[in-house]
């Protein structure tokens, strides 16, 4: 946190807390060196891997949770699709990408964060699923509600905060991930990471560019964290609960 | 017949995950397995050679792995752990409302929303030896400055402390989104039926918060499992081998070293030894479940 | 009959505008930052020379080689001109994924007699043949503070205490010696101030990347080898190395205490900001010197060629060569004969401008380059651009080859590790020496031994015939 603030000196003693001079040079050498393309990159398979983690992984979270499809053995197989060590898995997906030519696409990139994110969704979603108690929607069925309608209607909103939860923890991986940004994309599709850490080249570090890059590609998600924070901590009595 | 129609909808719930997972992991999944039995040196230009187990073999005579895997396994014990216990805690000190806790909890996600890249670039600052904000702070103390990330003996904990504090605030929000979701009337409840604040934690929070803290745990387990860009750049494994991980001893072999046979098969054994922990754990936990 | 050959006159005409106006596009991959700038400086030449236009991507300088690796065994095709660090190079040309270059060099000559005999030799070519171009320099030097050599009072003492006069350490033993003398603790007095803080006689580059050049320089001019050519037998664990890393081990008592976990920044840093008296590194270290901006000694740096041993009444030094950037071709361009045109251009033309400036990260490589100190726009007057390149073309010419093998990186790292181990104090040098021979024994099986043979047979030959191995 302190480093933020660190545009003039670096390594100096004693150490310089406050910078001489609050220099805006730096945002926009930042943004120049492809800081804007970096974050529009990242934002949109950020937003698309969240949204179609948390609704899909949701679906399935609420299925494993409620009639416990596929025994224990589905689920575990889901959750270890993420244990895999990306460094076995990425030059068989880069293959697998080239040969659909998708290489330097926003869907190699997407896909891919899937394969990471949705299994984390689906658990993460489990686990709150499962701390409802199942006579709220059991209420709702009897009162001629479908199963989708029950899911919908009463499940998510009670789990509203894990939602939120999960869908922040999702667009941070995805935001925050480094290497198959770097391997899967090229020159079209250039992840904010892979742009940070060019950042830093062989025979100087661009520490002043990397602060402000940083807390650049920091906002959307401070952003996002402080929006969603309202369903976060929000209580939970929806008023449907009695007895 | 209620039963049936139970399942097909759940069937259909589930299906698209399923459908998109198996594509896109099927084909890694059997491929790094075929590798994995092989040795496919690509620095030499050799090809592709089958040769069966014998890079499993050769793991367990690989003394750096083993090396790798202890630091690893202090990650896990240290790192998850105190994670683990931190987050509990401040999740639970944030459970109530009061002025400014938004802006409180948004201050906690920091660490973990910057770029783990950035992450460590920040710790590689805190951590210098003459220049380090934290060495400075303890010459003010009058205490001897610590060779944080140049000594075989503390580098690994070096790397231990910047996780946690990179990585404590996942466990705190998901805990805190879990205690958010516990129904106010079950606290009413437990509070006519007597019982103490104590009491109420152990026997109404605890074993129902425990889905959603078996499944940070598990998730900050199998990513102890995966870290790399703190050991890059803070300490590159060094001094020796000492602060090397199991992920970046991995990324040596596969991608500075290019073994990729030998690689795969260090990322099964990975792989393997994650499954048995996870399997393990839950197994255990879920056994004491309370209905 | 006239309105054939007018149409023919006419279409031939149109051919020629239609090729003109599609300008050959190139992409070029480096690693991303100032190293990069020239790409963008001559573009515009480019386009009205060779008629090309250059993409050039940027890549995290980490990962230069697993990004460009990854896409050559993929068969990817998407770069033309790569920036490559020679150690890969064996490596690339070995897969048949580079250009060879001597059809292109009969044409348009880079002029290699211009660039001295280590990397002219060393650096771009493979098994005979020429696979790049160079572009950037790296050598190791030794720094030092010539301020702190001239103040009587340190000279007073050190001759009292060593007995003879304090100069530029020359061999390995002098370089003890002076390490030792000007390591002094906070309170103490230097050149007749007091010290706010701890002061240290050198540093070394700890991170087990590259830390294995800092010992072979002891090692090289010890008369160390990498491998006995006949047998393959690792010789890093010969007397010379084992007493290469125990004088690493002395030096190790005068550095910083967290000088293991060191990269390129941090030693710099030490120096530049005036914490230390002497260290070998590479040649930026001293353009950077003279930036008032990142420096605090400016005007005070000495360059001299790094410390040998006392041989026939000669100083025998040979300085690494780590790191160092070459231009090479992708087998698989689409156009070589162009982009060869551009490297050319790059290595040959501008080279001077692009070393010279204090923009890039490029160092001098060619004679030319040490010869016009006046272009070096950085430092304050042309006799510090001297002094200098003097220091750096002393230790060029006397440069010891990074072997350009398959599998380099495992061996540089494998040995870096134990190199760190010693020096930790986890092991004695012996035994990590002898562990990492065995290492490097295990990897030269694994690749194939009968090939690496082959290879470092080619490399010693062509070693001797630059003169620079016995």
């Amino acid at each position: 946190m302190t480093s933020f603030k660190d545009k003039g000196e670096y390594f100096t003693y004693p150490p310089v807390f406050i910078p001489r001079s609050f220099d805006v040079e730096h945002y926009l050498q930042g943004m120049k060196l492809g800081g804007t393309r970096g974050i529009r990159d990242s934002f949109i398979i950020a937003a698309s891997t969240t949204l179609l983690s948390v609704a899909l992984g949701s679906l399935a979270a609420y299925s494993l949770a409620r009639f416990h499809i596929g025994g224990e053995n589905l689920a575990f197989w889901i959750l270890s699709v993420r244990m895999m060590p990306p460094i076995a898995s990425i030059l068989p997906l880069f293959l697998f990408f080239r040969s659909l030519r998708w290489l330097d696409t926003y869907q190699a990139l997407i896909l891919t964060h899937l394969l990471m994110n949705l299994p984390f969704a689906v658990w993460m979603m489990k686990g709150f699923f499962e701390e409802l108690p199942a006579e709220l929607e059991e209420a709702a069925l009897v009162d001629g509600c479908g199963r989708l309608g029950a899911f919908t209607r009463i499940a998510m909103p009670l789990v509203a905060p894990g939602l939120v939860a999960t869908a922040l923890f999702c667009f941070m991986f995805s935001w925050n991930e480094f290497l198959f940004a770097l391997i899967l994309g090229r020159s079209k599709v250039v992840p904010i990471t892979v742009n940070i850490a060019g950042l830093i080249g062989g025979h100087e570090i661009l520490w002043a560019e990397i602060s402000a890059v940083s807390i650049v590609a920091s906002v959307p998600i401070i952003i996002i964290a402080i929006v969603l924070q309202r369903y976060l901590v929000r209580g939970l009595t929806l008023g449907a609960v009695k007895g | 017949m209620r039963k049936k129609r139970i399942s097909v909808v759940a069937l259909l719930f589930v299906l698209p995950v399923i459908a998109i997972l198996l594509a896109i992991s099927i084909f890694p999944l059997i491929y790094s397995f075929y590798l994995s039995l092989c040795q496919w040196d690509i620095g030499t230009g050799a090809s592709r050679t089958f040769i069966g187990a014998r890079n499993y073999l050769r793991l367990f005579t690989d003394a750096r792995l083993w090396g790798a895997l202890q630091n690893t396994g202090l990650e896990l014990l240290l790192g998850v752990g105190s994670q683990f216990l931190l987050g509990l805690a401040l999740a639970l000190l944030l459970n109530r409302t009061f002025r400014g806790r938004n802006l409180v909890v948004t201050l906690f996600l920091l660490p973990m929303m910057i770029s783990p890249v950035v992450v460590g670039c920040i710790w590689k600052i805190i951590y210098h030896y003459q220049y380090g904000p934290l060495n400075f702070l303890l010459e003010r103390l009058k205490l001897n400055s610590v060779n944080w990330l140049g000594s075989n003996q503390v580098s690994i904990y070096s790397i231990i402390l910047a996780d946690i504090w990179e990585w404590t605030p996942f466990v705190m929000i998901t805990l805190l989104a879990g205690l958010q979701a516990i129904p106010d009337e079950l606290y009413e409840a437990a509070r006519v039926d007597g019982a103490t604040r104590l009491g109420t934690f152990f026997w109404v929070v605890l074993p129902l918060l425990r889905p959603v803290m078996i499944i940070a745990i598990l998730i900050r387990v199998m990513d102890a499992f995966k870290i790399f860009d703190l050991v890059a750049l803070l300490t590159m494994g060094g001094p020796g081998q000492s602060s090397e991980t199991i992920a970046f001893y991995n990324y040596l072999t596969g991608f500075k070293y290019f073994s990729m046979g030998y690689a795969s098969s260090m990322a099964y054994l990975q792989l393997a030894i994650i499954v048995i922990i996870a399997n393990v754990f839950l197994k255990s936990w879920k056994g004491r479940e309370i209905s | 009959m006239k309105r054939f050959v007018l149409l023919l006159v006419v279409s031939l005409f149109l051919l020629g505008v239609a090729s003109c106006a599609q300008a050959v596009k190139l992409v070029v991959i480096g690693d991303a930052g100032h190293n990069l700038k020239p790409f963008e400086w001559y573009a515009q030449t480019f386009k009205e020379k060779f008629d090309v236009e250059l993409e050039v991507i940027g890549v995290p300088f980490g990962e230069v080689y697993e990004k460009e690796k990854m896409e050559l065994i993929g068969q990817t095709g998407a770069y033309d001109i790569m920036i490559v660090f020679p150690k890969f190079l064996a490596e690339f040309a070995a897969n048949g994924w580079l250009y060879p270059l001597d059809e292109f060099i009969a044409k348009l000559d880079p002029k290699m007699e211009d660039v001295t005999p280590g990397y002219r030799d060393f650096y771009c070519k493979y098994g005979g043949k020429v696979y790049a171009l160079p572009y950037d320099g790296d050598i190791l030097n030794l720094y030092y503070r010539k301020d702190l050599l001239e103040n009587e009072e340190e000279k007073a003492n050190f001759k009292a205490k060593y007995g003879y006069e304090l100069k530029v350490p020359e061999t390995w033993d002098e370089f003890l010696n002076a390490a030792e003398f000007f390591t002094r603790k906070k309170g103490e007095k230097l050149a007749g101030q007091v010290l706010e803080r701890d002061f240290y006689g050198t540093a070394y580059y700890g991170q087990k990347d590259q830390i294995f050049a800092w010992w072979g320089n002891i090692f090289s001019s010890l008369g160390g080898v990498y491998f006995n050519e006949e047998t393959m037998e690792p010789g890093i664990n010969s007397e010379a190395g084992v007493k290469a890393l125990e004088i690493m081990k002395t030096m190790h008592q005068y550095c910083p205490p967290d000088v293991l976990a060191y990269g390129y920044e941090e030693l710099k840093d030490v120096f530049l900001q005036g914490d230390c008296f002497m260290v070998v590194q590479w040649p930026c270290v001293g353009k950077k010197g003279a930036d008032a901006n990142q420096s605090k000694i400016v005007g005070k740096i000495g360059v001299a060629h790094v410390p040998g041993v006392k041989k026939d009444g000669e100083i025998y030094y040979r300085p690494l060569m780590p790191c160092g950037r070459v231009l090479a071709i992708a087998a698989e361009s689409k156009d070589p004969w162009k982009a060869y045109q551009v490297i050319q251009y790059l290595s040959l033309e501008t080279s001077l401008d692009d070393v010279s400036t204090a923009e890039t990260g490029l160092d001098p490589y060619r004679y030319s380059h040490f010869n016009h100190p006046e272009a070096y726009e950085m430092f304050e007057n042309v006799e510090d651009a001297k002094i200098y390149l003097a220091g750096v073309q002393q230790n060029m010419e006397k440069g010891y080859p990074e072997m350009v093998l398959p599998g380099t990186v495992e061996y540089e790292e494998t040995l870096g590790v134990e190199i760190s181990r010693a020096l930790s104090g986890e092991k004695t040098p012996k035994q990590a020496l002898d562990d990492a021979a065995k290492a490097w024994t295990e990897i030269l099986n694994r690749l194939g031994k009968e090939n690496q043979k082959k290879m470092y047979q080619e490399l010693v030959k062509g070693w001797r015939a630059a003169g620079l191995w016995e």
